[in-house]
């Protein structure tokens, strides 16, 4: 159990800058040893690896992307297992899931260097790179949730009357969710494999990032699928559920993170750490403070206070609101600390040394 | 027939004297862009590191904190008043030189990822991006280990490394910095007789005394294969920036699809009984 120090004050006492690097060492359990880390040999600190190229857009891809993927597995979940009630889980889910996947490949265009050949992208199917099974995935996932979204339609009575949503809406709709759900979990898990088939040390030295990106997937779309509901004065029970899953999602989350932090150690210094370059800041107050441990508390409480007490929709909304920025700030940290990881060279070479 | 033999490249540091003829030779075969001229502050080096219009680039290492090397002693009994001097930069134990180049991995991490099939093995058995369809997604950027291949970011915005001079190779000609190099520093030629010749210059080094000499990528285990670009350092592998033992990055996939589906798992059997209630 390491044993926890005062740590060296900087010279203007910034607090948030000490609590941060508390945190980092908490939990990573590494602890900064700036006198031993220049003694380690590097090429006059050189970045020994490239910067990753992506930008806003694949941050956004996988906010959005995992919200369709979630929203779906949610929705699915709800039409199979669920009762009567519960239907307007699935409704709702299906609908935002089609909602969301929609910018994901005109993000995800935009951000190649050639734009014009993205067609290249079906040219192969390697099994072994994330990025051609996740276009794949992708492609097939869209589908799903296309047709699964136009059934939906049919049977609400959005398309209207003629033989054409009759047609669609007798389509086994819960059959086609078991494939649409499988492919779901991809979408949701596959950007995190992705990031961690690299070199980049704070992605790849530990193996968690896709378990952490489908239950922020899962827990960001529940948390948006409720506030749809809320802003629709859906009654109480059908929330209920919601947000025992929530709850649940987020805990996997948490504990996914944790277990990250602990099995990167130096490398994760780049994402947690209070370093000029390093996120911690943004991280430990807008993803591990308001976007998961305050709405995890805020909702155990609310979930204690049992089903009878009455609710304002106010606050089941503002959780709602806290849990999604802090999905758009896990994703955002995460791909921009991955540019700082790579240019730490000194961390590199430590992260190869085996 | 007789079929291809894989050709790649033997960088002998020991016998490199940073002349930058390879960078040279290299820019104007490619006709790759001259780099906007900077001094890096880090001795002779003014390229700073491979990039996507640099394919080869020399590194210069002045170790000046070696107290147990001793400095080239000269002999000043004829010339009176005088102090010995220390003549360091002559002395190789002082001033490693290097020309670092893509390591034609023999399980290149940027084939394995490269999602268009753009990056693939010629019959040479070197590693090369095929120009007309790559388009740019970066993910071979990440995959290298080495931080070799780069995203033209200002210019076609595609991916670019090293060809080890394809077109040159496929005319039965060597490549532009081999043939330029005039201490024979950079070899090309079968990898298994670059091998063996590798081994027998370490063994040459060693018998003598220069102990520091040590082969990187002859063997096979890094990145479980070997490297067909290979090097003889003389000194540990992390002060010419090179990682010591880096991971394949396609290794990562089974893990981390293992861990997502087990979380995947988890949160479906909850949620399933939540909503059963």
């Amino acid at each position: 159990m390491e044993e926890l120090r005062i740590p060296q004050v900087s010279s203007n006492g910034n607090l948030p800058a000490i609590l941060t690097g508390q945190l980092a060492s908490m939990t990573t359990g590494y602890r900064p040893d700036p006198e031993q880390e220049l003694q380690e040999p590097s090429y006059y600190d050189y970045p020994v690896l490239k910067a990753p190229v992506w930008r806003w857009e694949i941050i956004w891809y996988f906010f959005f992307g995992g919200l369709a993927a979630g929203c779906y597995v949610i929705a699915s979940i709800a039409a199979l297992f669920g009762s009567r009630d519960d239907r307007a889980v699935a409704r709702t889910g299906y609908y935002l899931s089609l909602l969301a996947v929609l910018p994901c490949p005109v993000l995800l265009i935009k951000d190649l260097g050639r734009p014009d050949r993205f067609l290249h992208m079906l040219r192969i199917f390697k099994v072994k790179s994330p990025m051609s099974m996740g276009t794949w995935g992708l492609v097939a996932f869209s589908f799903f949730s296309g047709i699964t979204a136009v059934i939906q339609a049919s049977r609400d009575g959005i398309l209207g009357r003629w033989w054409g949503p009759r047609l669609l809406a007798a389509l086994p709709q819960r059959l086609l969710a078991i494939p649409g759900s499988a492919f779901g979990v991809f979408l949701g898990g596959y950007t995190g494999v992705l990031l961690t088939a690299t070199s980049i040390p704070l992605w790849s030295r530990s193996k968690l990032l896709g378990a952490i990106f489908i239950s922020s997937a899962i827990s960001t779309s529940s948390a948006l699928i409720s506030f749809v509901l809320r802003l629709t004065r859906t009654p109480g029970p059908v929330l209920h559920k919601l947000e025992q899953f929530e709850w649940v999602a987020l805990l996997v989350e948490m504990a996914g993170l944790f277990t990250f932090l602990r099995g990167s150690g130096r490398a994760a210094r780049a994402l947690v750490g209070n370093g000029p370059a390093e996120h911690g800041r943004t991280f430990w107050s807008f993803v591990a403070g308001t976007g998961l441990m305050l709405p995890w508390l805020l909702q155990t409480f609310s979930l204690l206070a049992g089903r009878s007490a009455k609710r304002g929709r106010g606050g089941g909304m503002l959780i709602s609101i806290l849990v999604l920025v802090g999905g758009y700030f896990l994703r955002r940290t995460m791909i921009e600390a991955g540019h700082t990881s790579s240019a730490d060279a000194r961390t590199t070479l430590w992260n190869a040394r085996r | 027939m007789k079929s291809q033999a894989a050709m790649g490249f033997f960088t002998d540091t020991s016998v490199c004297i940073g002349c930058k003829a390879c960078e040279i030779a290299c820019k104007q075969w490619n006709q790759l862009p001259a780099s906007e001229p900077v001094w890096t502050g880090s001795s002779y080096d003014n390229t700073g590191q491979l990039s996507a219009t640099t394919w080869r680039h020399v590194q210069f290492i002045e170790r000046i904190e070696r107290p147990d090397i001793p400095l080239l002693e000269l002999d000043t009994t004829s010339m009176p008043g005088t102090q010995s001097p220390a003549l360091p930069f002559f002395n190789s134990d002082r001033w490693l030189m290097q020309s670092d180049v893509c390591k034609h991995c023999v399980n290149a991490p940027c084939l394995e990822a490269c999602p268009t099939g753009s990056i693939i093995r010629t019959e040479f058995d070197t590693v090369y991006v095929q120009q007309d369809i790559c388009n740019g997604c970066g993910y071979c950027v990440v995959a290298c280990p080495f931080g070799v291949i780069e995203r033209d970011q200002y210019g076609d915005r595609k991916a670019h490394k090293c060809t080890l001079c394809y077109d040159r190779l496929k005319e039965g000609f060597e490549p532009a910095c081999a043939k330029v190099c005039p201490t024979a520093s950079i070899q090309f030629g079968e990898v298994e007789q670059l091998k063996a010749h590798a081994r027998e210059r370490l063994g040459t080094l060693h018998e003598r005394g220069v102990q520091e000499a040590r082969l990187y990528g002859v063997d096979d285990d890094m990145l479980e294969g070997g490297l067909n670009s290979f090097f003889l350092l003389l000194d540990q592998p992390e002060v010419y920036n090179l990682p010591q033992n880096p991971q394949r990055p396609s290794n990562n996939v089974m893990p981390a699809s293992f861990w997502t589906i087990v979380a995947a798992g988890v949160m479906g059997l909850v949620g399933i009984f939540i909503f059963n209630k």
